[in-house]
């Protein structure tokens, strides 16, 4: 899953980003406000760590534009304003969730993991898409009862593809999905993982929509 | 408890009244028994004449030989009353409590004369007249004590009913003092029930007027002490907020280093958490200088040699500097001048705006630290410029403000370094000032202390 994170102190954004990426995420670090509400309205992010005292912008008001603007992704403040009010005015002003610093990295990726999977209408932590059976958290994938084992982009795309269950996927949503910036994405990359995710777990999990993309599960009417 | 007797303004005012009260009448009762006596004496004096004339009156005749005559005793002073009728040298007539002896020598006496006089131990008041028509001496006497007796009677009968006055006019006193200034216990009470923390205006529902001036001083200071815990209080909260961040910072980098397999990246990891802690132990130990220097009225007054001082400071932050391939130069004009103040003081402030010059300056800048003294008005200029990039404006209005940073910037800070050098500045008199170097183009910062002569 790839999220956007916007903290302007060095340390702690460093830090977040390497403990976020240990947890399997992709993360694209930006440390100004006007960065952050850019990014967020470009490109597809699972969800988003916003830090309320960024420079040029506020926090408060980065949500407050992307809001606007319709974009709906997750977005999860964490701040060091733990007053009520500003826990109340940040849950008002669009953000789905509320951490006070100092944070736990485990809590952080929890919450953030649960806040993409409300975003995409699943109730439980793991994704069950036939006998196919994921755990994100775990990083584990199991079908037709047996675990499988699966390289990072492999278990990512195949992620991506359960979250949207149903829904057909492109090439270009996949990668998005998948890399940061700053990574090199080789063309038929995408292809290269579905054929080795194909070979694991059989020719019927993953259709091709020839000419648009990929899909797993049923189609939703 | 206080240890030591204060000064009671009931005590005082019941002593000064009651004290008042006793001297008026002690001098009343002085002047009643005076003039009581004088005009005793007038009286009594007038009726021994008039007795005497009385006397005089009678037909002398019936004087020829020597009676004894009895007078009857009329009144319950009678006793005290004696009279001798002497005709042509012979005792005529007496009273029976009149000796045989003239009781005045007759060739001394006058024609009407009083005189006191001893007879027989006891004090007597003699008045002594002549007839006109023969050789006739009237000499009527009384008893002093008789006197005394009736001064003692008038004066009990004024001065009696003032002694069992007077306590009842002590009491009465001490009663209204004591609720005249119930007002003042009013107040004292009610302060002392204050919370630690009140400081909202007094009530002046019963105050006295005489009051006023003490309670409008309380009323202001109770308004500048609530100022103060304000500030701290904004303070405390300011610094428990701004160490949220540092914090989250370590905890992040720990974290991510106990979960990092890859040694190298976990050693970044834990140097990353190591350099975090050194930010924050630098954050407290700004936040504690400062603190103490609000706490501070002003500096102390010790008389610093500013050149050396300063050089000794930009010697330490060479190496820095160094590092950074900047070029650091030290240049002094003022020679012996000397600043009134703290040494260590100086030192911080002097620290604080070099070493945020090496710092925030970019590699390879050039830093200029200069003294200088400058006229109109006396000063002793300290200022430390150095090449580079200058914030915008909006930053310069706000640099000393305190947590506040300039943006972009990677380097470590707490923020708090410009506050403390304006709070220095401040206990000796100087000014701070922030501006474009002329010559190197960067920020140039600007130290005026006022010069001692």
């Amino acid at each position: 899953m790839r999220i956007l994170l916007a903290e302007d102190d060095a340390l702690l954004g460093d830090g977040l980003r390497a403990g976020l990426r240990q947890q399997g995420f992709q993360v694209d670090w930006v440390r100004t406000g006007d960065a952050a509400e850019r990014e967020l309205r470009a490109q597809p992010y699972a969800a988003a760590v916003l830090d309320l005292g960024l420079p040029v912008m506020d926090g408060m008001d980065v949500l407050a534009a992307v809001r606007r603007a319709g974009v709906r992704l997750p977005v999860l403040v964490l701040t060091a304003r733990d007053a009520v009010p500003d826990r109340v005015r940040g849950l008002n002003g669009g953000a789905d969730d509320y951490v006070v610093k100092p944070v736990d990295l485990d809590e952080l990726a929890a919450r953030l993991r649960a806040l993409v999977r409300r975003s995409h209408g699943v109730a439980q932590e793991s994704l069950r898409v036939g006998e196919l059976e994921l755990d994100p958290a775990a990083r584990s994938v199991t079908h037709q009862g047996r675990p499988v084992m699966l390289a990072a982009r492999e278990f990512d795309l195949l992620h991506a593809l359960m979250l949207n269950a149903g829904r057909v996927m492109t090439r270009e949503q996949l990668e998005q999905h998948l890399y940061s910036w700053g990574q090199e994405v080789e063309s038929n990359a995408i292809e290269v993982h579905v054929h080795h995710l194909r070979r694991k777990l059989g020719t019927d999990v993953i259709r091709t929509i020839r000419g648009i993309g990929y899909t797993v599960g049923q189609q939703r009417p | 408890m206080r240890r030591h007797r204060t000064r009671s303004i009931r005590a005082r005012v019941l002593a000064l009244v009651l004290g008042a009260a006793m001297v008026l009448w002690a001098g009343a009762a002085t002047f009643t028994w005076v003039n009581a006596r004088h005009e005793l004496d007038e009286l009594l004096d007038a009726h021994l004449a008039q007795s005497a004339a009385l006397l005089v009156a009678q037909q002398l005749p019936e004087f020829e030989e020597h009676q004894g005559i009895d007078a009857p005793v009329l009144h319950r002073y009678a006793p005290r009353v004696a009279f001798q009728v002497f005709h042509e040298g012979r005792l005529a007539v007496r009273s029976v409590n009149a000796p045989m002896a003239p009781m005045l020598d007759p060739a001394a006496a006058g024609k009407n004369e009083f005189r006191s006089v001893r007879i027989d131990h006891d004090a007597w008041r003699v008045f002594a007249t002549r007839g006109a028509a023969s050789d006739v001496l009237v000499l009527v006497a009384e008893k002093l004590d008789a006197r005394a007796d009736i001064l003692t009677a008038v004066l009990r009968s004024t001065l009696g009913p003032s002694l069992i006055l007077l306590p009842l006019l002590g009491l009465a006193l001490w009663w209204s003092v004591r609720r005249g200034l119930k007002p003042i216990d009013d107040i004292g009470r009610a302060l002392a029930a204050r919370p630690a923390g009140d400081f909202s205006a007094i009530d002046r529902h019963d105050a006295p007027a005489e009051l006023t001036p003490m309670l409008d001083a309380l009323d202001s200071l109770f308004e500048r002490m609530a100022a103060l815990l304000e500030t701290e209080r904004r303070f405390t909260a300011d610094a428990a907020h701004e160490l949220r961040t540092p914090l989250s910072a370590i905890r992040a980098q720990a974290q991510v280093a106990l979960a990092e397999s890859d040694p190298e990246l976990r050693q970044r990891a834990l140097s990353a958490t190591v350099q975090g802690c050194d930010r924050a132990a630098r954050l407290m130990d700004q936040l504690l200088a400062l603190s103490r220097l609000d706490a501070q009225a002003s500096s102390a007054g010790q008389l610093v040699k500013f050149a050396p001082l300063v050089r000794d400071v930009v010697a330490a932050l060479a190496p820095g500097a160094l590092d950074k391939q900047q070029d650091l130069r030290f240049e002094s004009a003022v020679g012996e001048r000397a600043l009134r103040g703290d040494a260590q003081l100086l030192s911080v402030l002097v620290r604080n705006i070099a070493g945020n010059a090496v710092r925030y300056a970019p590699r390879g800048a050039t830093i200029l630290v200069g003294l200088a003294l400058a006229a109109d008005p006396d000063r002793l200029m300290l200022t430390v410029e150095n090449s580079g990039d200058m914030p915008g404006p909006e930053a310069l209005a706000r640099l000393g403000d305190r947590f506040y940073r300039v943006l972009g910037t990677d380097e470590p800070g707490s923020g708090l370094g410009l506050s403390i050098v304006r709070r220095i500045a401040q206990l000796h008199g100087a000014s701070v000032e922030f501006a474009q170097s002329a010559r190197l183009g960067g920020l140039q910062v600007t130290v005026n202390f006022p010069a001692t002569p």
